[in-house]
């Protein structure tokens, strides 16, 4: 057999030795610029979720001018005060009420008494007569069995009654860092074109704006943009994400458990296996559905808490914080199984085999040797699905989250809203004062994801770097 | 899987069909002699549809050491098991036949698995401590099956057990320690010591020192010449030479093809250890030993 | 030596019998419901769409057939035809597609053939990150930042203030990770000596990427496109929020038909956010919208069920090859 090379053979089928450098010169510039796409296409990602966040932070700070109706250092100027050492979130309750009660009408006045009242033991518009009889009707009003308000809510209550900012127009964060003074121009230019009509120029103030602040989060929800916080959303992601856990994480780590220690492989273990790894993929939106139909319909009675008649107020309907939870905590079902899965899979047999050889049963075993051994990484699996429950948007709307409410949810019987929630309707609300508060909310929620990621990842190296 | 068509002598010896004739020997004194600790009777192990090992009689004396040795596949893991019913643990194994546990068959519906392992110790072939301390990996068996003393009556259950494995010199002062942090040779005798503290009445070991280095492996073997004293302990080995120095009575298994092509496993021959590494009664054991197959 | 029996072992005969443990028992039968309970969790769901979806054709405006072949979606009027919607979420989905296919590959080959192990520690987390966004807040983006940015571009009279194109791209952003993840896994799963069978043939990298890795990881890679395919379509709150409410209704054989089914720079709303806008108003039980909302959810079922079969046929395909 002969071996010469095939290109001796057949000289005129194969390139030439420059033939071939050339063509090696273009192969490698092609081979070159293709990686230089894909890296390109990574750093696109990074510029997207630059960009995204970007946008948030950039809403939720920056100029505005606003238009006080009443100036706060006006009122408290009036009210004895040195407005350079004292401000408006300074004075104390009964001032508050007392400056919601000089600023509103008597009509708007009993009206936020209903909807809670000022003081535990005495009214402010209200004769005590007229109370009781509202409060004795078969429908009562809020404010009858509802805690009194409090400090920050009253405060909020000032601003909004008394205080009255309206905001005209708003500046991005970063042209208001770099370009303050075309702001002016511009909010002056709108005078001129007639854009404000209500309002002089003389009255309106440019101040600087973190949309994003403490009051913020402590404010309860509001229907003016200038004044609402995200308390209340705040306040029913807490309780539905307790209920989530209080559901998922005993039945999904005990379907895991089931799944990985006992069942043995029969049709009936596969069939739930691969029904599970289906649940998972299924749309949020869908959940959501069922949660309407079975939770908030079906089972009324018992989410409305009309059926326990011990002390907790009830609903009306079933759309409250317990059927939401429900709701969630099957979402996030099939995500905990497999995660748990996982982490006990992960545990090494011989550890089972030695628990069970000394004569331990299944569950001695499980207990004592595995599931300590696989904690961490359920932890972590369960947290990350956690996160993802918080973010859950379509869900909580089919199951029916309140679209305005202003009270705290006080159990599990309550109308609540949540963090996503307010993002959706304020996104979708047209002024660009809701676009602000969208924004802010969203740096929120980021926020509260980031740290639960952050727990998580925190707890799996240091559970990681114990078993070595 | 074809059959081999060399004309090996011993391998033709090794596709002998176990049906032609009687290969095995077996003690002449069975029938007469009175069953021992642990007794096999026709035993047969199934992984599904196939048959892993087959028809194995044994009986295993009391307070002897008994070793099961052979080429690798021939089942000799399978049966240690099966002694303590933790083949039942893989999907699909099926044990027939008796094994009878003091005349008791450990097989039947109504006999707890959990009991079975109680009285049966396992030492594994490599050692797997629990992810605790030194003194809970002992204390914790003894409290699953109910330990009833107190705090000071468990620290001198485990004293007790880590002296029969010749453990508590080296880790008195450090039982809170993790039991990973032993070499593996201390390891391995944690195992032991784990095992003993349930107060087995028999203790199998699979492979116990094919992990460990030849200066661990002796120790082991030394604390198996100890506690024959106190327990029966039936241990699986590759290695001829321990089999020799340690047991008593010796089990060579062997696999077989038979004519649809299995590797089924077999025993071949029992009989007392030093007969059979000086006279073998059966060929096929002669080879092994002698290092013609293996 | 034999048969002299256990001396202080107390152990007899019979006392390895069974003992009922009720413990035990207790612990497995609880253990055995919590996974049984994923079937109910499906039952119900079929269950729930399929018996409201039976009462929504069962009403006299709305027919079964109606609702499969016409291409109306306008309840107010009595137009109960899915396609519409059907259309929107595919228009979506197929621009997420465009957008999230070559991102992801591209960056899932980077990151399995060329990445150092800083440069992966880099990339990584970004990706996580994206994918752990909440897609309420990706509407916000696409709303407040992308719709902007079309109109910017294209002009604004061009591009409405709903549209499928601000959505679809944000969407293909909000997947891309999906993508990537799972093909990254299928490229690095591919055994490294076909690799070295090319590189020793004189192939460049790319050859040997492109011709050699992607071909052998390709089952892999569809099963993350068709995953990402089902995120897509099930996606709510980025559609609703920037797609608009508007059913895109034709009718077959209108003029220039393709060109306005097409259309990327108008609104078209998508079956989730139909269901969503609706679940939002009123919504009284037992009315023909709330029925309609289940029967949509009920398709949108199929639909993803569907996805995901095919997706695992494809990893069963991608696992067979190396195992």
């Amino acid at each position: 057999m002969s071996v010469v090379a095939p290109q001796r053979e057949r000289p005129d089928q194969f390139p030439t030795e420059d033939e071939y450098r050339h063509l090696l010169g273009r192969r490698a510039r092609r081979a070159r610029l293709f990686q230089v796409v894909c890296l390109f296409a990574l750093v696109l990602a990074v510029v997207a979720l630059a960009t995204l966040l970007y946008t948030i932070v950039n809403d939720s700070f920056g100029l505005v001018a606003v238009v006080n109706q009443n100036d706060p250092a006006d009122i408290v100027a009036d009210l004895g005060y040195d407005p350079e050492v004292t401000s408006l979130g300074d004075l104390s309750y009964d001032e508050m009420v007392g400056l919601v009660a000089t600023n509103v009408s008597s009509g708007v006045g009993r009206r936020l008494e209903r909807e809670q009242r000022f003081y535990e033991d005495r009214l402010v518009f209200e004769s005590d007569a007229v109370w009781a009889e509202i409060c004795a009707d078969a429908q009562p009003p809020a404010g009858c069995t509802s805690a009194p308000r409090d400090g920050t809510n009253l405060f909020a209550l000032v601003q909004e009654r008394v205080v009255v900012p309206d905001v005209i127009a708003s500046y991005d964060l970063v042209p208001s860092l770099l370009n303050r003074a075309q702001f002016a121009e511009q909010v002056e230019a709108g005078f001129e074109a007639g854009r404000f009509p209500e309002y002089s120029s003389d009255q309106v103030s440019i101040e600087w704006r973190a949309w994003f602040n403490t009051n913020y989060l402590r404010a309860p929800q509001n229907s003016t943009p200038e004044v609402a916080g995200i308390r209340t959303a705040i306040l029913g992601s807490a309780w539905l994400v307790s209920i989530t856990l209080i559901f998922a994480v005993p039945v999904g780590v005990g379907a895991a458990i089931y799944l990985v220690e006992y069942a043995k492989p029969s049709r009936l273990n596969s069939l739930i296996q691969t029904n599970i790894n289906n649940l998972a993929g299924v749309p949020s939106i869908i959940y959501g559905m069922l949660g309407l139909a079975i939770f908030v319909r079906v089972l009324e009675p018992f989410t409305s808490g009309a059926i326990f008649t011990t002390g907790v107020p009830p609903s009306e309907n079933g759309r409250t914080v317990v059927s939401a939870g429900l709701t969630l905590g099957l979402l996030t079902l099939p995500v905990v199984i497999i995660s748990a899965q996982e982490a006990l899979r992960a545990v090494p047999d011989s550890l089972r085999h030695a628990g069970l050889a000394l004569g331990a049963t299944r569950w001695q075993t499980v207990r004592s040797q595995i599931l300590p051994v696989a904690l961490p990484g359920v932890l972590t699996g369960t947290i990350l699905a956690v996160a993802r429950a918080i973010g859950e948007t379509a869900p909580l709307i089919l199951v029916g989250a309140a679209s305005f409410i202003t009270a705290d949810p006080t159990g599990p019987f309550s109308k609540f809203t949540a963090l996503p929630i307010q993002i959706f309707q304020w996104t979708s609300f047209p002024q660009e004062e809701f676009r602000n508060i969208a924004a802010a909310a969203s740096i929120a929620l980021l926020l509260l994801l980031l740290t639960l990621n952050a727990v998580a990842v925190i707890l799996r190296n240091r559970y990681a770097r114990r078993a070595e | 899987m074809t059959r081999e068509t060399s004309t090996e002598d011993v391998i033709a010896r090794m596709t002998v069909e176990p049906e032609a004739g009687e290969t095995e020997v077996r003690e002449d004194e069975d029938t007469v002699q009175a069953p021992g600790v642990i007794e096999t009777r026709h035993m047969d192990v199934y992984y599904g549809n196939f048959r892993a090992v087959a028809d194995v009689s044994l009986n295993f004396a009391h307070k002897d050491i008994s070793a099961l040795i052979g080429p690798s596949g021939c089942g000799k893991s399978t049966v240690l098991r099966s002694l303590n019913r933790m083949n039942d643990l893989i999907p699909g194994a099926r044990t027939e036949g008796e094994v009878n546990y003091h005349g008791e068959n450990i097989y039947e519906d109504h006999v707890d698995p959990v009991e079975v392992r109680r009285t049966i110790g396992m030492v594994f072939q490599k050692p797997n401590p629990f992810p605790k301390s030194i003194f809970d990996n002992i204390a914790w068996g003894a409290r699953i099956n109910g330990f009833k003393g107190s705090k000071s009556e468990m620290a001198n259950l485990v004293e007790e057990a880590l002296r029969s494995a010749a453990l508590w010199d080296e880790v008195k002062d450090k039982l809170d320690e993790s039991g990973y942090s032993l070499s593996g040779g201390q390891q391995q005798r944690l195992c032991i010591a784990r095992a003993i503290a349930t107060k087995p009445d028999v203790i199998l070991m699979d492979e116990p020192c094919s992990a460990l280095d030849p200066v661990a492996t002796l120790r082991i073997e030394e604390l198996m010449l100890s506690l024959k004293e106190d327990y029966s302990i039936i241990i699986v080995t590759h290695n001829m030479q321990q089999a020799a120095r340690v047991s008593d009575k010796t089990a060579f298994f062997n696999v077989k093809l038979n004519d649809q092509g299995m590797r089924t496993g077999r025993l071949v021959e029992y009989t007392e250890t030093s007969q059979l590494f000086t006279s073998p009664k059966v060929q096929e054991t002669e080879d092994y030993i002698t290092g013609r197959f293996g | 030596m034999t048969g002299e029996g256990r001396v202080d072992t107390g152990k007899g005969p019979g006392s390895l019998t069974k003992r009922p443990r009720f413990g035990e028992m207790a612990i497995r039968g609880f253990l055995f419901v919590c996974g049984a309970l994923s079937i109910a969790i499906t039952i119900g769901i079929l269950y729930e769409l399929g018996s409201e979806s039976l009462l929504f054709f069962q009403d006299e405006r709305v027919s079964f057939l109606e609702f499969i072949t016409d291409t109306v979606w306008q309840p107010q009027v009595g137009g109960f035809g899915i396609w519409p919607l059907i259309l929107g979420t595919l228009l979506i989905s197929l621009i997420a597609m465009l957008v999230a296919i070559p991102m992801g590959l591209a960056a899932a080959i980077y990151l399995s053939e060329y990445a150092s192990r800083r440069v992966r520690s880099f990339f990584k987390p970004v990706l996580e990150i994206l994918v752990g966004i909440p897609t309420v807040v990706y509407g916000f983006f696409a709303l407040t930042f992308m719709t902007p940015l079309l109109r910017s571009i294209f002009g604004s009279n061009v591009v409405g203030f709903f549209n499928v194109l601000s959505a679809g791209i944000v969407v293909g952003i909000l997947v891309v990770p999906l993508v990537s993840s799972l093909s990254e896994d299928a490229l690095s799963a591919v055994p490294i000596s076909l690799r070295q069978a090319a590189y020793a043939m004189g192939a460049s990298k790319l050859e040997v990427t492109l011709r050699v890795v992607v071909p052998a990881a390709l089952s892999g890679i569809a099963a993350s496109i068709v995953v990402a395919m089902s995120r897509a379509v099930g996606e709510t709150m980025v559609v609703t929020l920037a797609a608009g409410a508007s059913p895109r209704n034709f009718q077959l054989g209108e003029s220039s038909l393709f060109g306005y089914i097409l259309n990327p720079f108008q609104g078209a709303q998508a079956m989730t956010g139909y269901v969503a806008i609706t679940a939002n108003g009123d919504l009284s039980y037992n009315t023909i919208d709330y029925n309609s909302i289940f029967a949509i959810g009920l398709t949108l079922f199929f639909m993803t069920l569907g996805l995901n079969a095919l997706s695992r046929r494809f990893v069963e395909r991608f696992r067979q090859a190396y195992e």
